[in-house]
Order: C-alpha cells, then sequence, then structure tokens
C-alpha cells in the first residue's frame, strides 16, 4: 500500500492505481476530458498534468502509476500555466457559443475554462469549421465543432457496449467521430449513454435537444421499471420555481429526459436506451375517474364498492403488480394478504423490437420488481396460469392482463394508473398513482433493494395504493 | 570517410539476393550465436558495442533488449521499423533494397537474443521497391530454411511477416507503429509502460531501426570491440546519411562520425549547386534543429559536437539549405508537414500544427505581426514534453531552431510583407 503526497497531504494508495484514481477516490477533482472512471485512459486531452515535485515540468496524472511517497502538486505555478495553455489549445477552434448549446450548465470545458483560464484567445485565425449537426443515429446528433476529440464516447462503444461502432476518421485538427458504416451505432442498444459520457456538447441526444436549458430542470433520483436490472436513474423535469405559466401545463409535469445515476452495486454510471425512452410510459393518458357498477363515481365511492365484493367474497384471487414498490406489497400483504389466494403477474411483457436480454445490463424479466413481489407472494401467474377453482372475486392491480379472459360472472376488481377501455368491463375500478407520484423501492433480480422519489404530485381522485389496501380490508380486518 | 560495416560490398543487379549474401558470409552469424552464445551473450556482446539506436532517439539498443525478461513465459515480439517518414530520410531504403538479407539475419539474431517467435517487419506503403526486394529475400530465406524451422540443430524457431503500412508519419513512431500493426487506428501510445513491458498484443516487444538491427550480424560477427573501434567514443559504429536538398550529389552514404562536417558535404556529396554557400543544414530529419553554414564549417559530424549547437544525427535525413533560400517559406513547408501529419489524438499537437500553419501562412501571405513569432514560440513550448508521442515536440524544436537562427528573415518579412529572398525555395546566389 503505497503512500503518496497530494498537494502535501498524505493518501493511501493501491499499488494499481494512477494519481488520477488516487485523487478522484479521495475527492480531489483533477481537470480533465479523457479520462473516464470506467473507461480506459487515453491520456489524449493533456489537462489533468500535475507536477512532481523537484521536477521542473508537467505529466498527466491519469497515466501516472503511483509509487511509495510520490508528491504531486496540482496547484502549482507550472500546472497552472500549463493548464491555461491546454485550455487555449482546446478553445482555439471550438465556438465557444454556450449560449446556444445544450450542454451548457453541464459542460466541463465551460466550467474548466472559467476557472482554469478565463482569458481570451490570442488566435488571430479563422476558427476550422468542421460538420455542425451529423447524425451519428436516428438518436444522436454530433455537433464536431465541439468535440474535443477526448476518445470517451469511442472506447464506450469498444469496451462497453462492444459495438466498436463509433471511431475517429481523418488527422489532426480534421479528425472527426464517425460512426462506422455497417450501421451498429444505429442499433447499439447503449448508445445514449455517449451523450451523458462527452464532456462537451458535441453529442446531443435528438429527443433533448433544445427542449429545455438544465438549470431550469430537477433530477429527482428513481428507479427504471423498464427491466429487473432496476437502474439507477434520474428523471429530470421542470423544476417547481420554474413552472410554465403560458404554455400547456402538461409541460410542468413531463419528464424532459432520464439519465443513469451511478449506483455501482446496479448499473454503474450506464443504462440502456430503453430507459430513456420511458417517459412516454410514463406520460400515456392517465385513469382519473373511478368506475362502480358501469357508471363513473367518486374515488371513495368505488374504494367502498370494493370493500363490500371483498367482505362478501369466499374465495377471492389477486393477481399482483410486478411494477408495485415494496412498500405498496407489503401493504397489501398485510391488510389482503390472508384473504386472497395470490398470484404475482408480470404487467409487461418484451415488446417486437425491444432487446431482450444482454450480457450487459438489460434481462429478460421486464418489471421492476418482480423479485421483490415474488418475496411476498410465492406463486406466480405464467400464461398458463388458470384461476383456482370456485374463484368468485378476482383483483387485478396493475397492467398486463386482459379482463377479457374471465367469465362474466365472476366479479373483479381492478386498480390501474392508465387509461384502458377494458376498465369499464370491471365491477370495480380505481385509479391509482404512478411511480413518479411516490416514493418507495425495488427489489432487482440480484436482491438489491433501490429506492425512488416522488417527481409530481398526484391528482386527488387517485389513490396510492399503498393506503388504499387498508381502506380495503378495514371491515375485512374487522371481521376476521 | 572511413570504414564500411553496411555498404561493404558491390552493387549489382544480383547483389541482394540469398546467393550473393551467403558469398559474402552471409547467415554466418546467426549461425555463431546459435552455436556459441547464450541469448543473454548476444544482448551482452549488443550493449557492449555500445550502438544506439539509428531511428533518430539514439538510446542504446543493448540497454532497451536488456529491459525484456526472458524467463517471464510470455510471447516476445521483435519488430523492425521500416516506416522511414521523416522527410529527407530515406537510408533505411538503402538496406532494404540493396541489403535485405543483412536485415533478416540480423533480426534473426535478435529474435535468439529475445526469445522471439515471431518478428515482423513494418514498412512504409510507399516504398514499393524495398517492399519487393524484402519480401523476395523473406521468401528466399524461407526457402532455404532460415525461418520457420529449428535452425542449426537447435530447437530455435522464427517466423517473420512483412507488414505494409498505408504510409502514416506517426506510424513510424514505435507505439504507433504497433497499433498499425494490430489492426487499429495508427494512434501513438501513452509511456508507462514502455514497450519493452507492454507492446505488441500487450505483451514485451522490441521495435528496432532497420539500420541499427543491420548491425547486428556484424557486431556478432566482428565481436563488439571491433564495432566500437569505429565512429566516436559515444557513436560507435558508422551511419548511414541520406542527403538531399540543395546538394550536387544527394543519396546514401556510410559515414564514421567524427569526420568534419564540411568535407562530407563538399568532398564527398559535391557541394551545393552553382558552388553557392550552405546556408544551412538540416542533420538528421526535419525534427533535428538546424545548423547554420557557420556552424557547419567548424563543426565535426558526430551527436556530440551536434549537440553543442542544440542538434544532432536523428534520423540520418540531411537536408542542405543552399543560400538564397527564404527561410520563412522553409518553416511554411516543414509546418504544412506537421499539420497534415499529426494524428490528431493529443491536444496541444492537434490544435498547436494547425495553429502555427496558419500562423505561418497568413506571414507569407503578407498578414504578419511582430507578436507571431512569440505565438510560435510559445505554442512550440506548449508541446514540449506535453505530448503523447515526440511529434508535437519535434515540431517545436524545428520551429524554435528556424526562429533562433533566422529571426532577421522572420522580421523582414513581417515588417515588410514579403520575403527578403523573394520566397525562394530553390537554390539562388544571394541578392
Ligand atoms: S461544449 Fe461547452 S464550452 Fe462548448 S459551447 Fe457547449 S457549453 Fe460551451
Ligand atoms: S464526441 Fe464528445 S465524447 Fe466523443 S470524442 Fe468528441 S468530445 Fe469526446
Ligand atoms: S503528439 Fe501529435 S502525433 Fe503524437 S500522439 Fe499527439 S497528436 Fe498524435
Ligand atoms: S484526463 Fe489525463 S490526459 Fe485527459
Amino acid at each position: 500500500m503505497p503512500r503518496i503526497y497530494i498537494d502535501g497531504l498524505p493518501y493511501e494508495a493501491d499499488s494499481r492505481q494512477t494519481v488520477m484514481e488516487v485523487a478522484a477516490a479521495n475527492g480531489i477533482v483533477l481537470p480533465g476530458f479523457c479520462w473516464h472512471p470506467k473507461l480506459s485512459v487515453a491520456g489524449n486531452c493533456r489537462l489533468c498534468a500535475v507536477q512532481v515535485e523537484g521536477r521542473s515540468w508537467v505529466e498527466i496524472s491519469c497515466n501516472m502509476p503511483v509509487a511509495q511517497d510520490l508528491k504531486v502538486l496540482t496547484d502549482s505555478d507550472i500546472v497552472r500555466e500549463y493548464r491555461k495553455s491546454i485550455l487555449a489549445l482546446t478553445t482555439l477552434n471550438h465556438p465557444v457559443d454556450c449560449g446556444i448549446c445544450d450542454k451548457a450548465g453541464e459542460c466541463l470545458l465551460q466550467d474548466y475554462h472559467y476557472e482554469h483560464n478565463g482569458a481570451p484567445s490570442t488566435s488571430h485565425e479563422v476558427k476550422v469549421h468542421a460538420t455542425k449537426f451529423h447524425a451519428l443515429s436516428s438518436r444522436i446528433t454530433l455537433d464536431n465543432e465541439r468535440c474535443v476529440l477526448c476518445s470517451r464516447c469511442v472506447r464506450f462503444t469498444h469496451e462497453i457496449s462492444k459495438t466498436k461502432s463509433l471511431g475517429i476518421v481523418q488527422r489532426g485538427d480534421t479528425s472527426l467521430v464517425r460512426a462506422s458504416g455497417d450501421g451498429a451505432f444505429e442499433t447499439d442498444a447503449y448508445s445514449d449513454n455517449v451523450v451523458d459520457l462527452c464532456p462537451v456538447g458535441a453529442l446531443l441526444s435528438r429527443s433533448f435537444l433544445y427542449k429545455s436549458r438544465v438549470w431550469y430542470l430537477k433530477a429527482t433520483p428513481s428507479v427504471c421499471p423498464g427491466c429487473a436490472r432496476g437502474c439507477a436513474v434520474n428523471l429530470w423535469h421542470r423544476k417547481p420555481e420554474w413552472k410554465l405559466q403560458a404554455l400547456d401545463a402538461r409541460h410542468n409535469r413531463a419528464i424532459e429526459r432520464i439519465t443513469p445515476r451511478d449506483n455501482p452495486a446496479v448499473n454503474g454510471p450506464w443504462i440502456c436506451n430503453r430507459g430513456r425512452d420511458l417517459a412516454p410510459l410514463f406520460e400515456r393518458e392517465r385513469a382519473t375517474q373511478a368506475i362502480c357498477a358501469g357508471f363513473s363515481v367518486a374515488t371513495p365511492a368505488a374504494i367502498e364498492g370494493a370493500r363490500s365484493l371483498i367482505e362478501r367474497a369466499r374465495r377471492p384471487v389477486a393477481l399482483v403488480s410486478s411494477w408495485a414498490s415494496n412498500e405498496e406489497l407489503a401493504a397489501f400483504a398485510a391488510a389482503l394478504g390472508r384473504h386472497f389466494t395470490v398470484f404475482v403477474k408480470r404487467d409487461r411483457e418484451p415488446e417486437p423490437g425491444e432487446v431482450v436480454a444482454d450480457d450487459i445490463l438489460i434481462c429478460a424479466d421486464k418489471n421492476p420488481n418482480s423479485t421483490g413481489a415474488l418475496a411476498n407472494f410465492a406463486s406466480a401467474w405464467g400464461p398458463g396460469s388458470t384461476l383456482p377453482e370456485g374463484t368468485d372475486l378476482l383483483l387485478v392491480w396493475g397492467e398486463g392482463f386482459d379482463l377479457a379472459q374471465v367469465p362474466q360472472s365472476l366479479r373483479t376488481i381492478v386498480l390501474d394508473a392508465w387509461k384502458n377501455p377494458g376498465h369499464a368491463r370491471a365491477d370495480v375500478f380505481i385509479p391509482v398513482s404512478i411511480q413518479t407520484e411516490r416514493r418507495g423501492t425495488y427489489t432487482n433480480f440480484e436482491g438489491t433493494v433501490s429506492g425512488f422519489e416522488a417527481c409530481f404530485e398526484k391528482d386527488d381522485s387517485v389513490a396510492h395504493a399503498e393506503d388504499l389496501f387498508a381502506a380495503l380490508a378495514a371491515a375485512n380486518v374487522a371481521a376476521a | 570517410m572511413g570504414a564500411r560495416l553496411l555498404m561493404n560490398f558491390e552493387l549489382t543487379p544480383t547483389s541482394h539476393t540469398l546467393a550473393d549474401y551467403r558469398a559474402r558470409g552471409g547467415y554466418r552469424a546467426i549461425e555463431k550465436a546459435l552455436g556459441e552464445m547464450t541469448p543473454q551473450q548476444v544482448t551482452a556482446e549488443v550493449t557492449a558495442s555500445g550502438i544506439q539506436g539509428r531511428g533518430g532517439a539514439n538510446f542504446s539498443a543493448g540497454r532497451k533488449w536488456s529491459v525484456v525478461n526472458l524467463s517471464d513465459g510470455q510471447p516476445h515480439y521483435l519488430c523492425a521499423n521500416a516506416d522511414e517518414g521523416e522527410p529527407g530520410t530515406f537510408k533505411d531504403r538503402w538496406i532494404l533494397e540493396n541489403a535485405p538479407h543483412l536485415l533478416l539475419e540480423s533480426m534473426l539474431i535478435a529474435a535468439y537474443a529475445l526469445q522471439v517467435r515471431h518478428a515482423f517487419i513494418y514498412i512504409r506503403g510507399e516504398f514499393d521497391l524495398p517492399w519487393r526486394r524484402i519480401s523476395g529475400a523473406l521468401e528466399e530465406a524461407y526457402a532455404a530454411g532460415y525461418f520457420g524451422k529449428p535452425l542449426f540443430g537447435t530447437d530455435f524457431v522464427c517466423d517473420l511477416v512483412v507488414y505494409r503500412g498505408a504510409g502514416s508519419y506517426v506510424c513510424g513512431e514505435a507505439s504507433g507503429l504497433l497499433s498499425s500493426l494490430e489492426g487499429k487506428r495508427g494512434y501513438p501510445r501513452n509511456r508507462p509502460p514502455r514497450l519493452t513491458v507492454r507492446g505488441l498484443y500487450q505483451r514485451p516487444t522490441v521495435v528496432n531501426n532497420v539500420e541499427t538491427l543491420s548491425n547486428i550480424a556484424g557486431i556478432i560477427n566482428g565481436g563488439a570491440e571491433a564495432f566500437k573501434a569505429t565512429g566516436t567514443k559515444k557513436s560507435p559504429g558508422t551511419r548511414l546519411i541520406s542527403i538531399s536538398g540543395h546538394i550536387n550529389k544527394p543519396g546514401v552514404y556510410e559515414i564514421e562520425p567524427g569526420g568534419a562536417f564540411r568535407e562530407f558535404i563538399f568532398d564527398t556529396c559535391g557541394g551545393v549547386p552553382g558552388g553557392r554557400k550552405v546556408k544551412a543544414i538540416i542533420p538528421g530529419g526535419i525534427s533535428t534543429k538546424v545548423v547554420t553554414g557557420e556552424e557547419v564549417d567548424r563543426l565535426t559530424l558526430d551527436n556530440e559536437a551536434l549537440a553543442t549547437v542544440g542538434s544532432g544525427m536523428g534520423s540520418g535525413g540531411m537536408v542542405v539549405i543552399g543560400e538564397g533560400t527564404c527561410m520563412v517559406r522553409l518553416l511554411q513547408v516543414l509546418l504544412r508537414f506537421y499539420h497534415h501529419e499529426s494524428c490528431g489524438q493529443c491536444t496541444p499537437c492537434r490544435e498547436g500544427m494547425g495553429w502555427m500553419h496558419r500562423i505561418i501562412d497568413r506571414i507569407v501571405a503578407g498578414g504578419g505581426r511582430p507578436e507571431d513569432l512569440e505565438q510560435l514560440k510559445k505554442i512550440s513550448a506548449w508541446n514540449d514534453g506535453n505530448t503523447i508521442c515526440g511529434m508535437g515536440d519535434a515540431a517545436g524544436y524545428a520551429t524554435v531552431g528556424i526562429l533562433a537562427k533566422f529571426s532577421d528573415e522572420f522580421e523582414y518579412f513581417i515588417a515588410h510583407g514579403r520575403s527578403r529572398h523573394d520566397g525562394n525555395l530553390e537554390c539562388r546566389a544571394s541578392t
């Protein structure tokens, strides 16, 4: 375990670490574009240089192995001068039009330039122009003028998503990142990670482009419900203080983008493209109207109706949602578990064209909490499953079950969040809240529990399932 | 001009063939090495000879070899760097065309010393005749059983592949060369680790220049002492010099370091056309700093003497610049080259080369500003030691070297918006 010194302070290091890694592990931020903890060292941006005490030159820290008693300075005169020079070079042909750049507010170059240089350019030459909007795929566009050629995106497709679908063509200051001609970037299920990886505004997500300045947005920590991996994500939506008054109110409840939230235990810093595309799933037309015996009713009336159906039922069956949180499942188990025969239902199956599973992140089970649900209720409802003999009430919670399958004579209670014409067939329908309106936890297929927070308030007519079950059980429990 | 170690036979239409090489005593050094020496002894002999790399960096070849741990259980690789791309440098070409078996035999010896099973020759794509000659020689050598089979009753076997590069300056840089050989983009790699620790396919690899390797057979045949008896104390052996530019007899010459520089230029190479003066000489490829005609007159031709004026023998590519040449235009040509060849991997070189090129273009176009010269020096300094490979530094050396010795010409150009020498790149009488 060598000990090294950074700016005079001692740090324990692993002999396989670089100075950059030791610094990062101890919360010391050394500027740099090309280094990324999950990618190989490229050492091409040259910004992370430090001075080894006693030497009159600088060396890059991302490729500097630690050695016992190595002493590095990160803020000496030489280092400061050197950083200025690198940033002067980096911005030589870079447009620095942060005002219209989608990365402004989260761009490393913008930050470093102000922190470490700030001086106007000494160049009298005309900037070299490059392709402004080059479509790397139908999802990602590339502004070559802003690219600092850090090669993070290229290394990502070689080392992480393994499609090797990006490379660099040409030489010198005409170098350009380009997708390989075989179209592999288009079908790379992880391609959008390069947008987050890109330290500057060169790689732009076409779905987010010019939608919002990031400082108007708030990131709510959440868990992707797209599959049983349960990747940690951030859901970006407008901050309450920046609510739009004039435009359609839906803008204030929109999820503007979904990005990974680094969770070493689950997904590291990556998510798949499917996870980024889930916002429309949340933004489908909501069910807000409770129904009882074919009539629209107020939610309390529907709850009352459901309660009396449950009370009368002798052999009730429940199909619980694998999109439900552990807290909701526990509430169901506590309130109604003993009364019902419970099966865990899959709310979603792979859709045509969707990657079913791979050895990176994507799991074949497209539900976030099958593991949590099955920990509460052991029986799974599968394609061949049938209702037990004598079932007289069916409670269906969530999506993925077609009510048309059940005989008309069977009483049904449906709890769902989104509008579906099938709901009218139910004896009682109660609208419930969705993930973005509540907080809770999911247990992923490996047993890791991750929590998510609420982004928005729910509608008054919608019930939180977690509260609802106690209400449904009130009389029943009393009678038991 | 002294001893001849490489150009020591008469060139005939068949002198490059195996039969002729054997008639000259070829392939006896490998027999000797295998029969009488351990791999360690071969390396010790090479180290004792003091031979320095002939590719430009002048690093001791023996020291490079000694780093390879023969008992590490890994494959080791050997690669001859035949990607001769420094402007003005074409001396390895002579060996590839005229003494290909000397290179092959020497590589067998090196492969034995380094316990290499697979060796490579990475050759510039544009080198057509050299490629045909070395490939033809390799075919002959395979047919004669020197490659691909156990040699001389030992269990030493070596296979060799000739790989043609696509022609990029940076692929002559050892690590860029290996990336290209691996089938990747020819980007140089960061050190550490050194290539002798992690080179081709992440295994210990020795990359040597063609001329360096070609001396090995001679060192084994004649012994380290005999080798050291030629050249100077610090630069033993001979050097191949390719000379071009404003010179009457351009070509490849073998010299023994230590002789008078002036003698080489005027007596051996016939001096400057029209009997004109030498204005300057780039002694060892454009990455070495230029020496003035006045310096040429008083220097000997060796690394030690050249170092006193901040230069060196580099890659042996000598470019003579006769009087009347415009140094501003010359620097423009050099910077155009560096700009064109920068691989674009690291920031200072990628951006700096283009910047320098554009500044000099503007000066030549008559739009120079006094502060431009400082700016050129500053960009050179920003590159110095701060790039992945030596290319960024090299451009700076060339620039700083010319600016230091011919600043008056640049100042004149900027002040008057035109060249003091009419922008000549040809050799003209002084006006
Ligand atoms: S990439 Fe960064 S520095 Fe460049 S224009 Fe965009 S925000 Fe500004
Ligand atoms: S596009 Fe972005 S990530 Fe890719 S090389 Fe350029 S700056 Fe780096
Ligand atoms: S110094 Fe220039 S040629 Fe060398 S790696 Fe950097 S960009 Fe490429
Ligand atoms: S972060 Fe070290 S060179 Fe880019």
